[in-house]
């Protein structure tokens, strides 16, 4: 265990279940869910994810995390797919041009997903291992939102006089 | 696994009548509408656990009791639609329903050579030899529902031979999902509703 002052203790491998290790590769793998579900639609990943995020966040800190991590790091990505299914529909079905700059687009969309995918399938595998793995910015307000520890103000519940 | 459906010593003829009439609207539209959502979750995370036992050999134990809350949750409507119980089926994953049971041992382990058999070729070797043998017996189910619905009304009493009948054949059709569909058994399904 490395203890902190301000954060939770971060677990080590041999701290963490096999059970935890498999519900934090899960959150990874919400990437496929428009797959699974047979419906070519991005946001269905992004809300697969907020729902395995809202599941999963009171199993454990290292589960929080990842799923955390994997719903955060979804939100951008299915952004971007999404615009351009709705610049495609718009293409197909309102006869809008099939510019240069949607070529473009669609390659930007190829780049950002081939990256996503590839970095989370290397968490995947680390969460199954046991271990962290932070996404550039995403892993830092993932970690931040997770470990941190929150101190709990008591409210003193004090009578006072009306104010003159 | 083991699944039952508890036979009652006497059924309702009054909740018979009113499941036969309007069972469609109170009980299957409410729960299958959240069945549906459930159900599409479900094969989220069967896909993902298609996956996992292919590169791990285990399925995730979560998703794994997911499953078995969503079987559990659909064979409680099915046993009432089906009149083999009284009552209203309950909502939710965890909701208890003591005239049904159904346990899954979950398995420590599961074969990646058998994941891919099944996946490739379990139509041949699976499927079609169960979906023969089970359209046959959903048949013969149906006939005996269609009369056990008669019986029920005059003498308030589910032959105890044709409750077992069709709760056996829910059974059978339990094993075969299990093994070729949800992928969480490595067991062959017997040719048997036992």
């Amino acid at each position: 265990m490395i203890e902190t002052e301000q954060f939770h203790s971060i677990p080590q491998p041999e701290d963490i279940s096999i059970r935890e290790r498999e519900d934090a590769m899960g959150a990874y793998l919400m990437m496929f869910a428009a797959i699974a579900a047979g419906l070519p639609l991005p946001i269905i990943n992004l809300i697969a994810s907020i729902i395995y995020y809202f599941i999963n966040r009171g199993k454990s800190l290292f589960v929080k995390f990842h799923s955390l991590q994997s719903l955060l790091s979804q939100i951008p990505t299915s952004l971007i797919n999404a615009s351009g299914v709705f610049w495609a529909i718009r293409i197909i079905f309102y006869g809008a041009e099939f510019s240069n700059l949607f070529k473009g687009y669609l390659v930007f969309i190829g780049a950002v997903n081939i990256v996503y995918v590839i970095f989370s399938l290397i968490a995947a595998v680390k969460a199954r291992k046991g271990n962290f793995y932070y996404f550039i910015l995403f892993g830092k307000i993932a970690y931040l939102q997770t470990y941190i520890v929150k101190e709990v103000e008591q409210k003193i519940d004090v009578n006072l006089p009306p104010k003159l | 696994m083991e699944l039952y459906v508890t036979r009652q010593e006497s059924y309702s003829r009054g909740e018979l009548i009113l499941r036969t009439l309007f069972g469609l609207l109170y009980i299957a539209i409410p729960h299958l509408f959240l069945l549906l959502f459930i159900g599409l979750w479900s094969s989220i995370l069967t896909f993902i656990s298609w996956w996992t036992i292919l590169f791990t050999g285990r399925y995730p134990q979560s998703f794994f009791e997911f499953q078995v809350k969503m079987l559990r949750w659909n064979l409680g409507v099915s046993a009432s639609l089906y009149n083999l119980v009284d009552g209203y089926p309950p909502f939710g994953l965890n909701a208890e329903n003591d005239k049904i049971k159904l346990e899954i041992p979950y398995p420590e382990s599961l074969s990646r050579g058998t994941l891919l058999l099944k996946s490739f070729l379990g139509i041949f070797y699976c499927i079609l030899p169960h979906a023969f043998c089970l359209y046959f017996r959903m048949i013969w189910s149906a006939i005996l529902g269609f009369i056990a619905f008669w019986a029920v009304l005059f003498t308030g009493n589910y032959p105890e031979g044709w409750h077992a009948f069709n709760v056996g054949t829910i059974r059978w059709s339990y094993r075969l999902n299990l093994y070729i569909g949800y992928f969480m058994s490595d067991e062959y399904p017997p040719f048997s509703g036992k």
